[in-house]
């Protein structure tokens, strides 16, 4: 290994990175553009949603009733005339939650005895699921508040004066659950995907790139060239990787900078932490990106390759979809990507503000896969001279 | 007519082209399966296996009671108990947990006086899965007895009860709701990346110079080029409609004939898109890479994975660009809430509408460089 030959190589390199417009302009572009498309798109807010209300009781108090809800202004209140016409804007897709005032709705308020009571039925779009999973509590606990504020216009005076006369205590049910979501108080899902980008750009964009790029030479006749200099494989590598991997580094930092202006993400632990440990991250990227170029004749085999790779990437990372819920054995088999290791690892520097101590176990699982890709990826260079 | 002799001409070429390539055929009938199976097995955000920890100060017969409900509902893992309020904050903050439920002491004294608290603790670093849990709990804690004999406390007030219907989908599976949507997924990955290598390939080998010495207009060769990809596309939606009805009893519910139909509109605006790249690209590697930055937002923007309907303004409005946002629109509404013709036709006009556009735009892009 000789220290001059390898300062040639990285910078000849660092000329080629930096003259490729394509390449430039996919390293600024590609990091904004998923941050400020993943940033929006994930929401746990229900709001604005198209509420179908049908009113077979054409009573004061479900009059009142409904407009209490739209008073609300989480529901968009759209008035149905009959069950039919309900039904069709559901399966049309116009309304994505339906409720049903029953004829009864007035008896049921004032509590006048009946064999049955009066049945107020809200009615979800499984169509839309998770949206309706999003919506159900929310819209179930809005109904249930908005019947005990009507309720008690309807009948609160003389109720409570009739409770008082006999002195009875107010009746005991239910339980008050008191949430409160630590970290991230308003379930901000910007927070969640922002942390999750980095993940997601870093294994994909490195791996494209080193793998365009490689290939490329390889194409030209350059990689050639370098195979026949002194060089040894080692220092050809490290030649690549070098240079793209302070880069890359760069992105990572352009990236938290660009979270935290654009949209006000900041990380909670460590910045310095988080940059050296995804420094680590692009590392193992790069292997891989070298390892894809390696076995591949083209570029554009490269590039699909690195895309039918990048599936699982989002689908199985963790990086939209949390591990827990999936069977046992697709959990263990997304341990197996790096990628689902580096973004358990950002979301809790990001959201939780863990710091290398408690972090241990997983920054040494990303450590073994750097050592053992580079590893790797130096025999499938050398096989392949 | 020549303009039709002339498409199929180009047609015939592409689909021999087509057969020839492996890979391509490989995709076709990989992916698909694949696809099925994680989006049928694993994807989903109803919370499952959920980890909590648990503060019993009160530690009573009717603590456990209110613990055992939550269990019941099957989302959550056998708690963790915990000694002090460090402990189980502890537990959270290293993600060990979701939720930490504290429950005060006095909690079975107070469920005879009013209503008791119980305190819950959400990790917001998941927000999907702590939004949905919370407001679990919040269900459970607003129907839980605190007095077991229920017609002791039934006194006036329960003249009305509130009933949830989920309608299309009674458990709210999220697994039916991916899977109606799978045919768009795979469609969208096959037509963009099949058309978007294709211009710039025949550009780098020579072919295409070939092809603009005959008799052609440019039309014609990219409506050719088009052609047996569509056909191609059928398969696919075939293979992804019989497997989610086979696999996971998923049968479309509306009409067959609707679903065929607006699928056409779909194709032909994915082709286009794939084709404009290539139009643009210069070299083969930039097209693949051009393709995977188009194929992703449609993924993640078009409502695929996440509800369109809570995007912010703006964001909605850039997702109403894509195919796969009407596609997938259409397709849920055959699929799961048994729509017919009727209902499908404005999201396959808009599809219409996308086609023409890129056509039009694929035009002006070619022109040039037929000089």
């Amino acid at each position: 290994m000789s220290g001059r030959r390898l300062r040639t190589l990285l910078q000849r390199e660092a000329r080629a990175t930096l003259r490729d417009p394509f390449t430039m302009v996919s390293l600024v572009a590609v990091p904004l553009a998923a941050l400020l498309v993943f940033g929006f798109v994930l929401s746990t807010e229900v709001k604005g949603l198209a509420l179908g209300v049908l009113d077979a009781s054409h009573s004061a108090a479900s009059r009142r009733f409904a407009s209490a809800l739209a008073a609300n202004g989480t529901f968009a209140v759209r008035p149905y005339e009959s069950r039919d016409a309900l039904d069709r804007a559901l399966v049309a897709g116009e309304v994505s939650a339906g409720l049903v005032v029953p004829p009864d709705f007035a008896r049921g308020i004032a509590a006048e005895a009946a064999a049955a009571p009066a049945e107020l039925v809200v009615i979800y779009d499984g169509g839309e699921t998770v949206l309706a999973g999003n919506a159900e509590g929310f819209l179930r606990a809005l109904v249930s508040d908005t019947v005990a504020q009507v309720t008690a216009r309807e009948r609160g005076a003389q109720e409570a004066a009739r409770r008082a006369r006999l002195e009875l205590p107010p009746t005991p049910t239910g339980v008050d659950v008191r949430v409160r979501a630590l970290f991230n108080p308003e379930l901000d899902g910007t927070r969640f995907m922002v942390s999750g980008t980095f993940g997601f750009v870093l294994s994909f964009l490195t791996t494209v790139i080193t793998a365009i790029s490689i290939v490329k030479e390889r194409l030209d006749g350059t990689f050639e060239q370098l195979q026949v200099t002194p060089a040894t494989s080692f220092e050809i590598l490290l030649g690549k990787i070098v240079p793209l991997g302070v880069v890359f580094t760069l992105d990572v930092v352009v990236m938290m900078l660009a979270g935290g202006f654009l949209l006000g993400v900041w990380p909670v632990g460590s910045a310095l932490f988080f940059v050296i440990v995804s420094a680590f991250y692009v590392l193992t990227s790069l292997a891989i990106g070298i390892v894809i170029s390696a076995t591949s004749a083209t570029a554009a085999e490269a590039v699909q390759k690195t895309v039918m790779l990048s599936i699982p990437l989002i689908q199985l990372s963790g990086f939209a979809f949390p591990l827990r819920n999936m069977p046992r054995g697709v959990q263990w088999l997304a341990e197996l990507f790096p990628a689902t290791h580096y973004i358990r690892i950002s979301h809790a520097i990001y959201l939780r503000g863990r710091g290398p101590v408690d972090l241990l176990p997983e920054l040494g699982i990303l450590l073994a896969f750097a050592a053992g890709l580079v590893l790797f990826a130096i025999r499938a260079m050398e096989r392949r001279a | 007519m020549s303009f039709i002799s002339n498409v199929r001409a180009v047609a015939y070429k592409e689909a021999t082209v087509v057969r020839h390539d492996k890979a391509l055929i490989g995709m076709v009938v990989a992916q698909p399966i694949i696809m099925l199976l994680l989006v049928g097995y694993a994807l989903s955000y109803e919370p499952a296996n959920v980890p909590w920890a648990v503060l019993d100060r009160d530690d009573s017969p009717l603590s456990r009671r209110f613990l055992q409900d939550v269990q019941a509902t099957g989302y959550f893992l056998p708690w963790q108990q915990v000694a002090s309020y460090d402990e189980g904050y502890a537990k959270l903050a290293s993600g060990e947990v979701l939720a930490f439920v504290q429950i005060p002491e006095d909690f079975e004294r107070n469920a005879y006086r009013s209503r008791p608290d119980v305190q819950v603790l959400l990790d917001g670093a998941d927000p999907v899965s702590s939004a949905r849990v919370g407001a679990y709990l919040a269900q459970i804690g607003q129907h839980f007895e605190t007095v077991r004999d229920a017609r002791a406390r039934a006194g006036p007030g329960e003249g009305l009860v509130v009933r949830q219907e989920f309608r299309f989908n009674r458990t709210l599976d999220d697994s039916r709701f991916f899977l109606a949507a799978l045919a768009g997924i795979l469609l969208t990955n096959l037509c963009m990346s099949a058309t978007s290598l294709g211009l710039v390939a025949e550009r780098e080998n020579g072919t295409y110079e070939q092809m603009l010495a005959l008799p052609t207009r440019p039309l014609e060769i990219v409506i050719g080029k088009l052609v047996p990809y569509v056909a191609l596309s059928y398969v696919v939606l075939a293979i992804a409609t019989l497997g989610a009805g086979i696999g996971f009893g998923l049968w479309p519910r509306g009409s067959v004939l609707a679903l065929l139909a607006v699928t056409l509109p779909f194709v032909l605006a994915s082709l286009s898109v794939g084709v404009f790249v290539s139009a643009m690209a210069r070299t083969s590697a930039q097209a693949v890479f051009i393709t995977v930055f188009a194929i992703l937002p449609s993924m993640v923007l078009s409502g695929v994975m996440f509800p369109y309907q809570l995007m912010p303004d703006g964001v909605r409005e850039i997702g109403g660009v894509l195919p796969l946002r009407w596609y997938q629109i259409a397709l849920r509404r055959i699929t799961l809430r048994g729509a017919g013709i009727e209902e499908v036709v404005a999201p396959a006009l808009m599809l219409t509408a996308i086609f023409f556009v890129l056509l039009v735009l694929i035009r002006f892009r070619m022109k040039p460089r037929l000089a």
